[in-house]
């Protein structure tokens, strides 16, 4: 038994070094202006397309009934990434097939749009330990670009204007003035559904309107599929993506499942190369990491160490409000980040429900603001077992569609 | 929980369903961009379908365990009615009246339709709704974004609309689906106890128009107030639905009052009730026969001896001594968080938190509201 887990060993650590050559996402340098593009622009004709997988996000369960129907047995997509940079800034395109386009739009409480989200780290200068993947964690902060298929609407507050947001009979203006003040709100209340936030952790997510943001993002839907596209500068007041390798997220919504925030798909954190910049190995070695252990004794120590006591390991497991549900945890999660949860398990407490929602599981203690998360430390597991149970959370993920 | 609490009673055996309230909320409130639909107060007839059709079907709230319930989003079109106007200028060049959308469903579809066999044994009652203003909401504890908040100086729930990201999940969690989904500025609102008329010492809007007098407003820890006295001192004013967990605080006086039921030949059955007692007790949980009890020993007594204060309270001699506001209170409050008074604030995002700095918010009147508030 002993001789054969060394041999895992080893196969395992030869297979992390050949995948560490290659990056997830090859970002091509280019030389054409990259701050207002869309999926037309012909400089994806240079760039090179990577295929990447997007995971249901099953670590929180919401409270909609016919939207968990809906979503019960979602699978992985496939999406085609790819991403160019010219210094100044750097582009993405997300290609993803669905086959029902649903764009939100007229009066309707039950219509949900299809969208896309790029999500970057304020600082991954340690590889080993990211952001948590679900919109970041305490003290580790990441931006993310939203752009969602809703019909550009009438928001008088759009552009935190209150005052335009009266009813025009009630105020005291009359004829041209009436007219003005009306044209007035139209122009400030149409939208663009395009939202940049900052967050460390889903539930403090919060828009960026400090008028710092010069993201672009665009949608558009052809054969069957959605085309994001997104620009921003590789440097701004929130994150540097200007090193060898940068950590990039990506995450889907499919509107025809009622999906919106927490119901998606889901990325783990990607490598993108920037080609022609040195550096960036260890990040891209690190997020293509394979635990080098045998998954079917981590599935054997993870039910020795009663872990569903707290969590929902596999699907068929019963649902708890506890920890977070792992059933998709392999699909999002990397390597790194399970060794952390394990060994440190108040380095990431994720932000979960609402502590009123399920207020007979405390997850989490707080003094000053810091949480302490309620999971056993393990870091006193031997390094087989510890290698065996990242292995058997790794291979925790749907199918792919 | 909130420092203080604000709560509304409403006394059900003198609500008569003429919808002043329901007007007066929806000309404040609700008659433009994009909430024409929604009802922040309505009076439905009970039983029946409610606004929206079929609410206290839908889920929400919270379970014995103190587990929020999963819930159902009501659908614009089939549940609560696609508001429809009438073609008032077309009439001149001799045009038919119409409806600029076909009617399908709305508000009040089976206004006084009942239940019960006419004449021998129907019956309904009028039962106004508004937000609960909960001690816990399931609004609150559902939201992903914690966009939704409960105000520390009177328990008023409101939603922060610039955090709001119109997920829906408020709706679904609400077992009262008393928040609604904004389809044009893609966000949720509700009932913010007319707040911004709260703190100048008026009462709301729904309380003030109320021709039967049926709506006291006060702090339920202000002994002096009226709603104090109904729900601590005489515990007759109940929650709505005590069982979604939801800790509710608007107050409902039971209906005590109903006629007798007739027999075949259409004679009075003596000593018949129409109004069943297994309808109140699932309305307002087993406390109701409590509440009952008072009301009719108060009501003989006042009778006999010509004095009871239950009584004198739910005659309402005086409107304005039904609510009980402290407009000075809102004031102390403001100076000492020093903040604009009458800014529906939630501090816990302040800039600097996450976001760099904040951005200007301009309101109509005095200063306009910068930096540091989001």
């Amino acid at each position: 038994m002993k001789k054969a887990t060394n041999t895992l060993i080893v196969a395992g650590m030869v297979a992390t070094s050949l995948m560490a050559a290659d990056a997830a996402v090859s970002a091509v340098k280019v030389d054409a202006d990259l701050s207002k593009i869309s999926y037309s622009s012909s400089v994806w004709k240079d760039a090179k397309f990577s295929e990447i997988l997007l995971y249901p996000q099953t670590t929180i369960k919401f409270n909609d009934k016919k939207a968990n129907e809906l979503n019960a047995m979602s699978r992985a997509k496939k999406a085609s990434v790819a991403a160019v940079y010219n210094g100044k800034n750097i582009a993405f395109m997300i290609k993803w097939s669905d086959s029902t386009m649903s764009i939100q739009e007229g009066l309707s409480t039950t219509a949900y749009p299809d969208g896309f989200a790029v999500q970057f780290a304020a600082n991954y200068s340690n590889p080993e330990a990211l952001p948590y993947i679900g919109m970041g964690s305490d003290g580790r902060p990441v931006v993310v670009h939203l752009q969602k298929a809703v019909r550009p609407f009438f928001e008088p507050n759009g552009h935190g204007d209150v005052a335009m947001q009266v009813n025009p009979n009630q105020t005291d203006l009359f004829n041209e003035d009436l007219e003005k003040f009306n044209n007035k709100v139209k122009k400030i209340g149409s939208n663009d559904y395009e939202r940049s936030f900052i967050s460390e952790g889903f539930r403090s997510m919060t828009e960026i309107k400090d008028g710092s943001n010069n993201s672009y993002a665009r949608l558009s839907y052809k054969r069957d599929g959605w085309m994001g596209t997104l620009s921003r500068p590789m440097v701004d007041g929130y994150v540097d993506l200007s090193a060898g390798a940068i950590p990039v997220a990506f995450a889907i919504w499919d509107g025809d499942k009622m999906g919106r925030d927490g119901l998606k798909n889901l990325s783990q954190w990607l490598s993108v190369k920037l080609e022609g910049r040195s550096g960036g190995d260890e990040l891209i070695a690190a997020l293509a990491a394979q635990a080098p252990g045998d998954a079917a004794a981590g599935k054997e120590a993870i039910a020795m160490n009663g872990c569903i006591g707290c969590h929902q390991v596999e699907v068929t497991d019963p649902v708890n409000f506890m920890g977070p549900a792992l059933s998709n945890i392999g699909g999002y999660s990397t390597a790194g980040y399970l060794k952390e949860s394990l060994v440190k398990p108040t380095a990431v407490v994720v932000p979960g429900y609402n502590r009123n929602a399920h207020s007979n599981d405390m997850w989490y203690t707080e003094e000053n603001g810091k949480r302490t998360s309620a999971m056993t430390d393990y870091s006193w597991l031997d390094e087989v077992s510890m290698n065996n149970i990242i292995a058997y959370l790794q291979s925790l993920k749907a199918e792919v569609e | 929980m909130s420092k203080r609490q604000l709560a509304m009673v409403m006394d059900l055996n003198k609500c008569i369903g003429c919808q002043t309230c329901t007007v007066a909320c929806k000309t404040q409130w609700t008659n433009r961009n994009g909430r024409e639909y929604m009802y922040w107060n309505n009076v439905e007839t009970y039983p029946g379908t409610g606004y929206p059709k079929n609410w206290m079907e839908l889920g929400g709230g919270f379970d014995a365990a103190g587990d929020l319930q999963p819930g159902v989003i009501p659908n614009l079109e089939a549940d609560y009615g696609v508001p429809w106007d009438y073609n008032y200028d077309a009439l001149q060049g001799g045009a038919s009246f119409e409806p600029n959308v076909e009617p399908t469903w709305g508000p009040n579809w089976d206004e006084d339709e009942g239940a019960g066999v006419f004449p021998q044994d129907n019956y309904f009652f009028y039962l106004p709704r508004i937000c609960n203003h909960c001690s816990n909401p399931g609004c609150l504890s559902a939201c992903p974004r914690d966009a939704i908040f409960k105000r520390e100086e009177d328990g008023v729930v409101l939603v922060d609309l610039d955090r709001c990201q119109g997920y829906r999940y408020c709706i679904a969690g609400c077992p009262y689906k008393k928040i609604y989904f904004n389809p044009k500025i893609s966000k949720s609102e509700k009932c913010i106890l007319c707040f911004p008329r709260i703190e100048q010492g008026l009462p709301p809007a729904c309380a003030q128009q109320c021709v039967g007098r049926i709506r006291f407003v006060g702090f339920l820890d202000d002994e002096e107030s009226q709603v104090y006295k109904l729900v601590h001192q005489y515990k007759v004013a109940i929650g709505l639905r005590p069982d979604y967990g939801t800790q509710p605080n608007v107050y409902y006086v039971p209906p005590t009052e109903s006629p007798a039921k007739f027999d075949a030949d259409g004679k009075i059955i003596e000593g018949s009730t129409r109004l069943p007692i297994e309808e109140l007790e699932k309305l307002f949980g087993d406390n109701v026969h409590h509440a009952i009890k008072t009301l009719k020993l108060e009501m003989k007594k006042r009778k006999e001896t010509g004095e009871s204060e239950l009584m004198d309270i739910l005659i309402a001699y005086q409107h304005q001594d039904m609510f009980r506001l402290d407009n000075n209170y809102y004031q102390i409050v403001a100076k000492e968080k020093g903040r604009h008074a009458l800014a529906p604030i939630d501090t816990r995002y302040i800039a600097g938190k996450h976001t760099k700095t904040g951005h200007v918010m301009n309101f109509m009147q005095g200063e306009d509201f910068s930096g540091g508030y989001h």
